[in-house]
C-alpha cells in the first residue's frame, strides 16, 4: 500500500506463524490502539487481551481475505486469525463469560500489521471456525 | 471463564490506548486494512459480512446495527469514479460521507433482488446519515 512505515508508532506483538508453528512479529498502529478508547473500556481491555491470546493460541488461520472476486490476487498475504478465547469484557470493562456462539477474530495485512479485531459468529457446525469460513477466505493455512 | 493474565504487550496496549472518553458517532479511514469502520453506539458488537466488503457490525445485546466495516474502499471509490466519474462530486476535500458509501455499495450490489441485504443497507445509510459519518480519503478522487 506505499506507505511510510518509518516514522510510524508501532507496537510489536507476537503471533503463531502457520507455517512452522513458532513465533514472529506483527506490528499494530499507535493510532488504531488509540482509537479504541472512543469505544469504552470494554474495548480497550479486549484489544489489550484477547488479540494477543488468538495470534497466539489460534484455532485456524485462514489466508486471503476475499475482497473482490474479478481480482484473482487480491488479498494475498492477508491473514485471519480465529481463537477462542476464554473471557469477554462488558461496555465498562467487567470480565465476563465469551459471548456464545461467537469465535474471535484478528485481522493481519501484507505488510504484517494487524489493522482490525472483532468478535464474529462462528459456524453452525464448528464453534471454533467462523461462519462461511469456506467461501470467505482462499485458503486455511492451520 | 479463565481470566486472562496481563503481559508486556497488554500493558503497553493499556497504556497507549489512555482512558476511554465519551462515545460519540464516529468512521474512521484505517490506511492499514483499506477499510472505512462506522460505528454509531457503543455497544460490544460483532461482525456479521452481508456480502465482500460489507460487514456489519451488530450489538451482542440485542443485535441491532451499531455501524460497519466497509473494506477495500481505495479501490472501491476508484472503480465507482472510473464507471460514475460524477461520484466525485461525493469526495469533498478528501473526505467522503459514509452514507453515499453505503448507497454506492448498494447501488453496485448484484443482489438487489435479496430483501433483506437492501433493508440492511437502507438501516447502514440511516445510521449514517443520522451521526452525519465521514471518513477522510485524501488519495481518492481529489
Amino acid at each position: 500500500m506505499g506507505r511510510d512505515r518509518s516514522r510510524r508508532e508501532e507496537l510489536a506483538v507476537q503471533a503463531v506463524d502457520p507455517a512452522d508453528g513458532t513465533l514472529y512479529e506483527l506490528t499494530l498502529s499507535y493510532e488504531r490502539i488509540r482509537s479504541m478508547a472512543l469505544r469504552g473500556r470494554g474495548a480497550i481491555l479486549e484489544g489489550s487481551r484477547l488479540v494477543e491470546y488468538v495470534l497466539q493460541h489460534p484455532a485456524a488461520i485462514f489466508e486471503g481475505l476475499r475482497r473482490d472476486a474479478d481480482d484473482p490476487r487480491y488479498g494475498a498475504g492477508w491473514r485471519c486469525y480465529c481463537g477462542t478465547p476464554p473471557c469477554a469484557f462488558s461496555g465498562n470493562g467487567d470480565e465476563i463469560n465469551p459471548p456464545p456462539g461467537m469465535v474471535y477474530l484478528v485481522f493481519v495485512n501484507d505488510e504484517e500489521v494487524v489493522y482490525n479485531w472483532r468478535w464474529d459468529r462462528a459456524d453452525s457446525d464448528n464453534s471454533r471456525l467462523p461462519q462461511d469460513h469456506g467461501t470467505r477466505f482462499r485458503e486455511r493455512l492451520l | 471463564m479463565t481470566s486472562l493474565p496481563s503481559t508486556d504487550f497488554s500493558d503497553k496496549f493499556l497504556d497507549i490506548a489512555g482512558e476511554p472518553v465519551s462515545f460519540t458517532p464516529h468512521s474512521t479511514y484505517d490506511k492499514d486494512g483499506d477499510c472505512v469502520e462506522f460505528l454509531a453506539k457503543p455497544d460490544p458488537f460483532y461482525g456479521e459480512r452481508i456480502d465482500d466488503l460489507v460487514t456489519v457490525y451488530r450489538s451482542q445485546a440485542d443485535n441491532e446495527i451499531v455501524g460497519a466495516l466497509i473494506k477495500g474502499v481505495k479501490r472501491f471509490c476508484e472503480k465507482v469514479l472510473t464507471l460514475y466519474p460524477g461520484f466525485g462530486i461525493e469526495v469533498q476535500d478528501g473526505k467522503v460521507k459514509v452514507a453515499c458509501l453505503f448507497r454506492a455499495k448498494a447501488w453496485a450490489t448484484p443482489k438487489a433482488d435479496d430483501k433483506m441485504l437492501m433493508i440492511t443497507y437502507r438501516k447502514l445509510i440511516e445510521a449514517a446519515e443520522a451521526a452525519e459519518a465521514e471518513a477522510g480519503l485524501c488519495e481518492i478522487g481529489a
